[in-house]
């Protein structure tokens, strides 16, 4: 079954600029892997050369064994015989066509036998709760249910690659919510490899089994969405997931331990390190603890703002002429200008040097 | 080797192939065509040998240049048509922009009553064939000086209009203005309608009056429809030759397209060709200045709001005299000439306007040399060569209209699936090309492409394909404007999505991306179609007495003066276009105001 394999595979639409540069990824079969990462990172470049509408300037792209593009030996399978589907982001659902109409289209002009495409259409349209549906034309129907019937055209064609650009990114916060679930349980059930390109880094933490980091085309860190969050391999992968955004602080290493604001923190082991260095710490809005009493090994801290979000309360604290995003949920909550010690009490530690590189 | 050529097929994509073969084939009927008749103009022609003394056929010479620039004669030849042509361009495009910014202004900025009947009467006047105004101001103003008697407006009043209101200068330009203020009507409204009630809401809040808003905010915005709208109108003004031919003629007042004519049947061929070059010249002047002046401003025309409507101006007890007007104005622009020239055809001599001088006879009598005008034609509806004409004018107007659609649908699928490479910006202003050549100037670089043999190619004046050929190239800017908007809207990822289950390209086009734009395919094949109906300027050139259409013979019968025939083929061409027009609305729902934008 179809590990996709991407080999250096590069992209540029002018000789200047590089879309996508030198990427090297393995998607394992029936895993569910996102491509996260701003606007303008070459996700989107990178599923379209998955799906075989854009060409690769170099490199190689093997699905399941089969080699479907190589830039040396100049081999391509098409699109369509890559046996995989692909929801754009716009739906493209056509118009001029019914619901069903839509859905069938690619078996129709495939010549499949009539009694298999009813067979086939009744399954997706239960799946997708699409059966009343199946007479109206495409522009009748909520954001929702176009995008319900976008998956059905893809389906049914069984593919054993599910291709998702942005699927979501139309749809309004509840009805996101919904999608998200059902494209959970829809990974559960047909247990096809999904590559789901978005750039909500909450989307790709609360759905993925693997999430492939993108960055100005280049790739940042491969891994699964709880090692990223708790182990990024760079500034910028600690920095572009979770929310609201982690804190970084400017702290010294030496050989045993991080000193922040005149306060020692631990290290698990002894370090390499000759003189004091200079090092950002990243300090996540759960990894700080607010107290009203004095304690032992904390920093003095003003509250600056209060961020209630209903079930969490998020302060901005002001700690050693910095502002830091701390999340406390007591029963009786800060105010304003509130004097407040604060202690760090990190998960793991993500310490990085001037480079933005993840060290110890 | 083997490789490389696998790698061949992999790029050689339909956008790819298609926007190779429309770049020759544009390159061959419209750039070299450019270049040859430039060659023309350096060379000597059979009937020129007398001319120029001790010279042979094909032999170059700077003569004609020299006659036409430099000579005594070049006053006549050149310069005067030249003033001619812009007085005139200069004349109907400010009346046009007055005319139709007005008419625009109050029926988008004010509580005028019975607005959609105005604005759909109000494109009229552009679909009529342009020369219509002119023959039926002929048929009211004529005076004594063309001979035969005198028209309606004698026969009411008694006065007899002098020459220079019955022909020359003044009448071309007002009913060319006449004919094409539907263009600023069209683009200064849509500009009006465009802008956001808020700027102006927000001067008002400031404090500005109405008349300050209308000079410091309105017009600032809709100036580049308005410069574009002017522009327009003089370029297409320059390259009309019906009207400067009715009404100059009789006074001998010749502007560049009708001296173009004369010389290029005439005997003296290069400077038809200089005059020409001259008139293309001319015309991608204006059309760059509008590129440069409205081009690099245009984008603030776009920024619009939305939702926020426009308040309407009052226009109080004014409110229906207004009205009454602007429909006055409307009746005599458009049914007043129609009237005049349907009964122009039913007076058995001309301008004798009473009972007993009613006939059928220039619609359904037979042929004779005694009865009324003693032309020796049959009536209209029984005249061989006339229905002949009308067959040739609608064969040609169909057959332009597929094929331009055809090419519409796939230059713009070409374009926008290239967008942003060389090519396809190549492709893109190529087949703008055309827009910027005045019309009987096209047919001049035709002309002279296609009057000789060259190479494997034979001689095709006189043939069909050339009118094809020529009226295909002039709608071509329109039909891929057309389909480049039609492409933009339906986007990359619908036809993706089709490619991605394995429909060809064959397919995707009829299943996909056809269906679901028939409607602006099938406006931008109605343009064309009714364009041709009515064109006379761009296949004046090239038509001979075997192949003529509607519009040549009736040019034909206005040089015998045999009115009633002329004008009666006008009114069944009216008849046709604007039932096309009315058509197609109801069926297809399409507006020709749409593709009109210019």
């Amino acid at each position: 079954m179809p590990d996709i394999v991407l080999d250096n595979v590069s992209k540029s639409f002018t000789k200047q600029t590089h879309a996508v540069e030198n990427l090297s990824l393995t998607i394992p079969d029936g895993s569910f892997t996102t491509l996260l990462g701003p606007s303008g990172c070459g996700k989107t470049t990178t599923l379209r050369m998955i799906a075989g509408l854009d060409l690769p300037t170099a490199g190689e792209i093997t699905i399941g064994g089969t080699v479907v593009f190589s830039e040396k030996s100049g081999a391509f399978v098409h699109p369509s015989k890559r046996n995989l589907g692909l929801v754009f982001q716009s739906y493209a659902l056509w118009p001029h066509l019914t619901v069903k109409e839509n859905i069938i289209f690619g078996l129709e002009i495939n010549s499949v036998d009539k009694l298999e495409v009813r067979d086939r259409l009744e399954k997706v349209a239960t799946a997708l709760r699409l059966d009343s549906l199946l007479d109206r034309y495409t522009n009748e129907l909520s954001g929702g249910q176009q995008q319900r019937v976008a998956i059905a055209r893809v389906l049914i064609m069984e593919p054993s690659v599910l291709l998702l650009d942005e699927p979501l990114s139309n749809l309004d916060a509840t009805l996101r919510m919904e999608m998200r679930a059902e494209l959970k349980r829809l990974h559960r059930e047909t247990g096809a490899t999904i590559i789901y390109v978005t750039h909500d880094q909450l989307e790709a933490l609360t759905m993925s089994t693997h999430i492939a980091l993108l960055s100005a085309g280049e790739l940042q860190q491969f891994a699964a969405p709880l090692e990223i969050y708790e182990k990024p391999t760079n500034q910028f992968a600690a920095d572009f997931l979770g929310s609201p955004r982690i804190n970084f602080v400017t702290a010294s290493l030496t050989s045993d331990s991080l000193v922040w604001g005149g306060l020692k923190i631990a290290l698990p082991g002894p370090v390499n390190v000759n003189a004091p260095q200079e090092v950002l710490l990243g300090l996540r809005a759960e990894e700080l603890r607010l107290d009203r009493v004095a304690q032992k090994d904390a920093l003095v801290g003003r509250i600056l703002t209060v961020l209630p979000t209903g079930a969490d309360w998020f302060y901005q604290v002001e700690v050693a002429g910095q502002v830091l995003t701390i999340r406390h949920n007591d029963l009786v909550p800060f105010s304003y200008d509130d004097s407040v010690y604060v202690q760090p009490r990190p998960s793991s530690l993500k310490v990085f040097d001037d480079l933005g590189r993840a060290i110890l | 080797m083997i490789m490389s050529l696998r790698r061949w097929r992999i790029y050689l994509t339909p956008d790819r192939i298609l926007s190779i073969c429309f770049i020759g084939l544009l390159a061959y009927l419209v750039v070299i065509p450019l270049f040859m008749m430039i060659h023309e103009t350096f060379i000597v022609h059979p009937l020129e040998r007398f001319q120029i003394p001790g010279s042979k056929v094909n032999d170059f010479t700077l003569a004609h240049w020299y006659r036409f620039f430099v000579s005594d004669s070049a006053y006549a030849f050149f310069y005067r048509p030249l003033l001619n042509t812009l007085i005139i361009s200069f004349g109907l495009s400010f009346l046009a922009l007055l005319i139709g910014g007005g008419l625009a202004w109050l029926v988008v900025r004010t509580d005028l009553p019975l607005k959609a009947t105005i604005s759909n009467w109000a494109v009229v006047p552009y679909i009529l064939p342009s020369w219509t105004l002119a023959l039926a101001w002929i048929s009211l103003f004529k005076n004594d000086r063309i001979g035969g008697e005198r028209g309606i407006f004698f026969a009411l009043t008694g006065f007899e209009t002098p020459d220079w209101f019955a022909y020359g200068l003044l009448p071309i330009t007002i009913t060319l203005a006449l004919h094409y203020f539907p263009f600023a009507f069209l683009l200064i409204g849509g500009a009006l309608r465009n802008i956001d009630a808020q700027l102006e809401e927000s001067a008002s809040l400031v404090g500005a009056s109405r008349l300050a808003i209308i000079r410091r905010i309105t017009i600032p915005l809709i100036l580049p429809s308005i410069m574009a709208a002017f522009l327009l109108s003089f370029a297409r003004g320059l390259g009309t030759f019906g009207t400067p031919a009715f009404l100059g003629g009789p006074v001998r007042e010749f502007v560049l397209s009708t001296s173009l004519y004369g010389n290029l049947i005439g005997q003296r061929p290069g400077l038809g060709y200089l005059a020409a070059l001259v008139m293309i010249l001319i015309g991608m002047l204006v059309l760059y200045m509008d590129h440069k002046m409205v081009g690099a401003r245009r984008s603030f025309v776009t920024v619009s709001g939305k939702g926020s409507r426009l308040s309407l101006i009052q226009l109080g007890r004014w409110r229906w005299v207004t009205t009454s007007l602007v429909v006055l104005f409307l009746f005599s622009v458009i049914a007043v000439p129609l009237v005049a020239l349907a009964i122009d055809t039913v007076m058995l001599i001309p301008g004798i306007y009473a009972w007993d001088n009613l006939t059928l006879h220039y619609w359904i009598g037979e042929a004779s040399y005694s009865i009324g005008l003693g032309t020796g034609e049959a009536g209209i509806l029984q005249n061989s060569q006339i229905l002949m004409a009308l067959k040739n004018t609608f064969t040609l107007a169909f057959v332009v209209a597929l094929v331009t659609g055809l090419m519409g649908v796939l230059v713009g699928y070409a374009i926008v699936k290239r967008r942003g490479t060389f090519i396809a910006k190549t492709l893109d202003q190529m087949s703008f090309l055309p827009y910027l050549i005045p019309s009987i100037a096209l047919g001049a670089t035709l002309l002279a492409m296609f009057a000789v043999p060259r190479g494997p190619i034979p001689s095709l004046h006189g043939s069909f394909l050339l009118l094809v050929i020529v009226c295909s190239v002039s709608a071509l800017p329109y039909a891929v404007k057309a389909g480049i908007s039609a492409m933009r809207q339906i986007g990359d990822e619908i036809e993706e999505a089709a490619l991605m289950v394995g429909a060809s390209w064959w397919l995707r086009m009829r299943k996909i991306i056809v269906p679901i734009q028939k409607s602006t395919y099938f406006a931008g094949m109605l343009l064309p179609f009714i364009s041709v109906t009515r064109e006379l300027s761009l296949v004046i050139l090239l038509v001979t007495p075997t192949n003529q259409l509607a519009t040549t013979i009736s040019l034909l019968f206005t040089d015998r003066g045999w009115y009633p025939y002329t004008n009666g083929i006008v009114f069944l061409l009216t008849i046709v276009v604007v039932g096309c027009t009315v058509l197609s609305r109801r069926v297809m729902g399409t507006s020709l105001a749409k593709g009109l934008g210019g």
